[in-house]
């Protein structure tokens, strides 16, 4: 890759690198790769967090709905018209996109604050989740359906490996094409240049010309996107798609706690958050699975009320103390690797 | 063909149950008003309530004795949550203290599901064994009518409060200016513990007439949160008249689509609500 036109892009090859290895030393362990795997899919989300919350003041509180609308739309769209999953996703990142390109553009138009975006954003999330339970016709209700596509196995027998290695990989490529439209989207691009300005200053952006409904709209079009396909491959990890993978609670209240502890708007923060809350997710789901509930609850207290203003700070020391700790190296934390250029 | 009586039973069933919403949205709209924070752990409340009287009930307490109690547990337990937890969030000032409160009490919430999972994972109900009402050619079940009964004697108790007490005038005088108010000697730190402690019992009434009329389990707690929210947003956020008249008609909605168009899809038509006003009136939940 060219440096000179994506910065950071290096760094990104090693955390890159550092990921496609890491199943290598538990490629047996269904176990690990699910974790593995979760660890991904979350930083995805919080990816797409970090754009439309971190640099956008955009607080998305429906990313368990929208991704769950994208994985039903693959399933049914594939389903429905006899189509391979590859061109029902494309359809759901679509119409994702552009559910929360809208709620963007109606917000911003509105003027809307980033606390009023979080509550209109919950209600969409608990209409969706209704509406997942509801419509038994499409969605199988709350027992939902079998969701084994992207035909993983095949490629699995191919090589010899067992499908959820393969699936991993899929999540990795997906999550490292988001890396890589983040650097060149806030990093190099003139919409990075234009997010700050608006977020420093609304009116004072929109005096010297930057349309700032615009860059909303597509920042929550691109969040949508990703959430899409997030949403999509975490029904397949499951391999089973009910209404209770896309819940609030399991959804959005997770990948804003990885948002937060990994550091906003930091490059590496979505990936950092998610690799230390799954390894407590892990942990706890190992040794205290029935308080896994209530431990994430005093986390997100914690979180916000001491770690939020300084939590870059606090983030980047508790990093260093886990670096330590995971030593082994399974995990590829990107310390230093964001140069922040 | 759907009977006149049949109309007018749903319409106490969902007075009743607007009833419920009612106390909740008072709930929100009390301590968001006063303080700004969106209390979204009042579910919670509302189930901690429930099943603590339901758990009196099972020990061999009276009913009324036992919800007295759990009304008595819940608010003391505002009163800990209030010490604790929002004198932090006080600490900061305007939209900052709004996000944080949002993100606090959504935290204490996924806490004490996750806490009382453990603990009490059934459904609890709390019978009243009142026999069905007569009226005219309608059967009114005994229960809707004991629900909205007291929510109305509640409601009306706190109207007073603040409108002939002097210190709900306190409260009120903080919720117009809040610098005026310290100016004239008004503590908001102390009025805003009492008004917390009030809307966790208020929380908690509306627990304890949903486990009345049919049964309450931890899971419910959220949903709770959900329709509290709900009736703010409709009724406006600032507003407890708006809180009263929003979650009285929306429970009425919510009762007959229930009833003609099923269950998820009244609860669509709920949030569906809720959305509509955020675009058509934002300004009913900004400062």
């Amino acid at each position: 890759m060219n440096t000179d036109r994506l910065p950071g892009a290096r760094s990104l090859a090693l955390v890159g690198i550092l990921f496609v290895i890491a199943p290598l030393p538990v490629l047996g362990s269904g176990y690990y790769i699910g974790v593995l795997s979760r660890i991904l899919l979350f930083a995805l989300f919080a990816l797409a967090l970090n754009i439309v919350f971190g640099h956008n003041d955009q607080l998305f509180l429906f990313m368990g709905g929208l991704g769950g609308v994208g994985a039903y739309t693959t399933a049914l769209v594939a389903d429905s018209f006899g189509v391979t999953p590859w061109i029902g996703l494309p359809v759901a990142a679509l119409l994702c996109g552009v559910i929360a390109m809208s709620v963007s553009w109606v917000s911003a138009r509105r003027r809307f604050t980033v606390i009023l975006i979080s509550i209109l954003t919950l209600n969409l999330q608990l209409v969706f989740s209704e509406a997942f339970i509801g419509a038994r016709d499409l969605t199988g209700g709350s027992t939902g359906f079998p969701y084994e596509l992207f035909s993983l196995s095949g490629v699995a027998d191919a090589v010899g490996v067992p499908t959820a290695v393969v699936l991993y990989y899929l999540i990795l490529a997906f999550l490292l094409a988001g890396m890589v439209l983040y650097l060149w989207l806030i990093k190099s691009s003139r919409y990075g240049i234009a997010f700050e300005a608006i977020r420093e200053d609304e009116l004072a952006a929109e005096s010297i010309g930057i349309d700032v409904v615009r860059y909303k709209a597509i920042a929550g079009f691109i969040a949508g996107v990703l959430i899409a396909i997030a949403g999509t491959l975490l029904a397949r990890e499951a391999s089973y798609i009910t209404p209770s993978i896309f819940t609030f609670l399991a959804v959005d209240v997770i990948a804003l706690i990885v948002l937060i502890v990994g550091g906003i708007r930091r490059t590496y923060g979505p990936i950092v958050g998610a690799i230390i809350v799954e390894v407590i997710e892990a942990a706890l789901g190992t040794y205290a699975a029935n308080w896994r509930t209530a431990i994430f609850g005093g986390l997100l207290i914690i979180l916000f009320l001491y770690f939020r203003s300084g939590v870059i700070v606090a983030a980047e020391d508790l990093l260093e103390d886990w670096d330590i700790s995971l030593g082994g190296g399974n995990g590829g934390t990107p310390t230093e690797a964001d140069a922040e250029s | 063909m759907v009977t006149v009586s049949t109309l007018a039973a749903l319409a106490v069933d969902g007075l009743a149950f607007g009833a419920s919403l009612a106390l909740l949205g008072v709930g929100i709209t009390l301590v968001y008003g006063l303080g700004e924070v969106l209390n979204l752990a009042i579910g919670a409340f509302a189930v901690i309530a429930a099943i603590t009287a339901a758990l009196l009930v099972d020990g061999g307490m009276s009913l009324p004795i036992a919800i007295l109690a759990g009304l008595a547990f819940v608010g003391v337990f505002g009163l800990l949550v209030d010490r604790t937890l929002l004198s932090l969030v006080y600490r900061s000032e305007g939209e900052e203290r709004i996000l944080l409160g949002i993100f606090t009490t959504l935290g204490l919430t996924v806490l004490l599901e996750g806490i009382m999972v453990n603990y009490v994972s059934s459904r609890y109900s709390l019978p009243l064994n009142i026999s069905p009402i007569d009226v005219g050619a309608t059967v009114v079940t005994g229960t809707s009518a004991v629900s909205i009964v007291v929510t109305a004697v509640i409601i009306a108790v706190l109207f007073l409060f603040l409108n002939r007490t002097f210190l709900g005038k306190a409260t009120r005088t903080i919720f117009q200016d809040e610098r005026g108010a310290r100016l004239v000697g008004i503590d908001p730190r102390k009025l805003r513990t009492l008004v917390f402690v009030l809307s966790a019992v208020v929380a908690g009434l509306a627990g304890i007439l949903a486990a009345a009329r049919s049964n309450v389990s931890v899971a419910n707690s959220f949903q709770f949160t959900t329709f509290a929210l709900i009736v703010s947003i409709v009724g406006g956020i600032r507003s407890l008249v708006g809180a009263v008249v929003a979650g009285l008609v929306l429970g009425l909605i919510n009762t007959y689509a229930n009833f003609f168009v099923g269950s998820y899809f009244a609860t669509i038509i709920l949030f569906g609500a809720a959305i509509v006003f955020l675009l058509v009136r934002p300004e009913v939940m900004s400062s």
